[in-house]
């Protein structure tokens, strides 16, 4: 996190952890379609070599509130690919929150272990508890064969520390959603660390509803 | 750029400098092309700012005016408030006293102000002849002159200079994208590559400290091996001892079965003796402190000697064996007992491992031994090389498999287990043998055809002819 008091502004910095082919990019990219052109930045693809992620993708995304504080989200995506770890760790510093992107279909459960695993280890590495860090786990590829039901997803959140999202982040059902549920969690365990209610004069209801104001789909845009 | 901006950059991925992702060129030449077009000036300046790009011709207006007192002072308080106001995230057309306008547009990336561009001096489309602010500015104005200066003054609609500059701009944050995504690139780039390099120095690290155990664990093993052998040796010496007073009778006549027995005994017990000598001999060799007494040594007589303690065994096999020295061989430097292992070591496995019918050949050539350092490359750095004695023990047995030929030499190795209880030995005789051959700076080689045979070719230095 970033604060600069004398421009009333801060920074999040929020990544899109996940195994290879699971979908962080296309949450990226589903996010710049569906938002407004005001909130959403450009879509910034670092170098990919066969359409797949080399360093990053990074999505800047500004919200100025009400009350004069200007809130902006950079959003990162790792490269999933497992030889890029370095890549990953450098990428991770500093995060605020991460969204684990995890793949439905049943086939990909064990690469989703593994990956989160690597998170829970790289975080470790550059000095985060991955206790304290918030992490939601969206559950994309819903609309693929074979993969885990709804009731399963369910019995799942049910046990879950981290809170469960849906999504075909492909036709950007769900995205949003992710998205504010990964600020929601972001900005309650900073409102507990920082006390922004305090020092910015802004609540965490009062937050979440300029946050649900600005990153609601764009009128023109539709989930498709 | 210095190390705590890039470590910026990746935290965040933020713009620092708009000169960092910027390069003047490229934005002097899109300002230049949009100059061309539309005869429009332009100037990009940084936050900071600093000037990055200045395209324009001195106007006639412009330079008249500032013949004029009051008319340089208005000028320059005019271009020095143009320069430094700041636009906040809003287009200001800002005038001027000759009736022309300023466009002032702010450049922002990912939210942020970055900078901002400034179109004009041009005179809106719309005004209609030079202004009371222009016409009065100074009692000594010419005003034909100053009329025929305004009206060559570019002109704009103001709808289509707002259209203009929010083209520029675009342009110029497109240039700042691109800029901060090479700029993010090569940051990455490097910080990947530094990263990467720091994991591998920390698994080189944890592979050298598990070597240096490994090394210590072996020394151990070494050490391990040499006390037990001592400590067996000395009563085996006592059991042979006492076999061999039995059977010469100091205890009285033996019967034949007795006899048999005994004779059982001794050998188990000669046998077992070899082995601990084996391990002995290793354990020195492994310490380095095995001495040799170097002198020169005939080769043929070395080999007639091998042969003739072999003979006996390769008779009962039906092996054939053959000695087979080249002409003008010389002589061998090295320790003759030392020698006589190595071969006999060699010479007793190609008769282990031949076939009834087969044969071994031993054989001893001059050749050379190959000078130090990578063939052929630089030999001029490098000592030339030294004339050699090759030694070759060649049989006709089943050979070794390619993929254990890597690991013969290795201590107690054998190829397969099987193998040790069909013809025995602890599988040291190689490992003796190789250490032997390099506390002679000598070399071993070995080639072999599953099926048809194996040769060990052993390289040592040759004596001195005067030796």
């Amino acid at each position: 996190m970033q604060i600069d008091f004398a421009k009333k502004e801060l920074t999040l910095k929020l990544v899109y952890y996940g195994p290879a082919l699971s979908g962080k990019t296309t949450n990226l990219r589903a996010i710049h379609w569906l938002g407004t052109s005001s909130t959403c930045g450009e879509l910034m693809t670092l170098e990919t070599q066969n359409d797949r992620t080399l360093f990053f993708d990074m999505l800047p995304i500004t919200v100025s509130s009400q009350s004069g504080l200007k809130i902006r989200l950079k959003l990162f995506t790792v490269p999933g690919q497992v030889m890029h770890n370095a890549t990953r760790r450098l990428v991770l510093q500093a995060t605020d929150g991460v969204a684990f992107i995890a793949d439905s279909q049943r086939s990909e459960a064990d690469s989703n272990r593994e990956s989160f695993l690597n998170l829970k280890q790289n975080l470790e590495e550059i000095g985060i508890d991955p206790t304290r860090v918030p992490i939601i786990i969206q559950f994309n590829k819903r609309d693929m064969e074979d993969v885990r039901t709804d009731e399963e997803l369910e019995a799942i959140a049910k046990q879950s520390r981290e809170p469960i999202f849906k999504a075909v982040a492909t036709r950007g059902y769900g995205v949003m959603q992710t998205l504010r549920g990964l600020v929601r969690e972001t900005w309650d365990k900073l409102e507990e660390e920082h006390q922004l209610e305090k020092k910015f004069g802004i609540s965490p209801v009062r937050f979440m509803n300029e946050i649900e104001l600005n990153l609601k789909h764009n009128p023109g845009r539709r989930e498709r | 750029m210095q190390d705590d901006t890039s470590a910026a950059d990746i935290l965040m991925g933020d713009v620092v400098r708009l000169e960092d992702v910027l390069s003047r060129e490229s934005v002097t030449s899109v300002s230049k092309s949009f100059f061309a077009l539309f005869g429009l000036p332009v100037r990009v300046i940084s936050q900071e700012g600093d000037l990055l790009a200045d395209v324009h011709r001195d106007r006639p207006l412009c330079n008249y005016v500032n013949t004029l007192s009051n008319g340089e002072r208005e000028c320059a308080d005019t271009v020095g408030l143009v320069r430094d106001v700041e636009p906040n995230g809003q287009t200001i057309v800002h005038p001027c006293f000759t009736g022309a306008v300023y466009r002032i547009a702010p450049l922002a990336h990912q939210g942020r102000p970055i900078g901002r561009l400034i179109i004009g001096p041009y005179v809106p489309a719309e005004t209609q002849g030079p202004p009371a602010s222009l016409t009065s500015i100074d009692g000594s104005i010419h005003l034909p002159t100053a009329r025929e200066h305004f009206d060559r003054m570019p002109r704009v609609r103001e709808d289509i200079a707002e259209e203009l500059s929010a083209h520029l701009k675009g342009v110029v944050e497109l240039l700042v994208f691109s800029g901060h995504r090479a700029q993010l690139a090569s940051t990455m780039q490097v910080a990947s590559v530094r990263e990467n390099y720091r994991e591998l120095a920390e698994k080189n690290e944890a592979l050298k400290t598990s070597y240096d155990e490994l090394k210590q664990l072996d020394q151990l093993k070494s050490t391990f091996l040499a006390t037990v052998s001592h400590e067996l040796r000395t009563p085996l010496t006592s059991i042979i001892g006492y076999t061999e007073m039995l059977e010469s009778g100091a205890a009285g006549a033996l019967s034949d079965g007795q006899a048999e027995f005994l004779n059982t005994i001794r050998g188990k017990a000669d046998q077992l003796l070899g082995l601990i000598s084996s391990l002995l001999d290793l354990g020195r060799l492994e310490a380095k402190s095995l001495e040799l007494h170097n002198e020169a040594v005939d080769p043929r007589a070395l080999l007639s000697d091998v042969g003739s303690t072999i003979v006996p065994n390769a008779n009962r096999r039906n092996v054939a064996l053959d000695i087979k020295v080249a002409e003008g061989t010389p002589k061998i430097w090295g320790d003759p007992v030392r020698l006589q292992q190595i071969v006999l070591n060699l010479a007793d496995n190609a008769l282990k491992f031949t076939h009834e019918g087969g044969e071994v050949i031993l054989g001893a050539e001059p050749g050379e031994l190959d000078a130090e350092g990578p063939e052929g490359l630089g030999a001029a750095l490098f000592a030339a090389s030294r004339p050699a004695v090759v030694l070759t023990v060649r049989d006709s047995g089943m050979g070794i498999p390619e993929e254990s030929l890597s690991r013969i030499f290795d201590a107690f190795y054998q190829i397969d287990a099987g193998t040790t209880r069909a013809h025995g030995g602890a599988g040291l005789g190689l490992s003796i043998v190789k250490q032997l051959v390099d506390g002679h700076d000598g070399t071993i080689e070995v080639t072999s055809a599953l099926g048809e045979g194996t040769i060990f070719t052993v390289k040592l230095p040759a004596a001195d002819d005067n030796a």
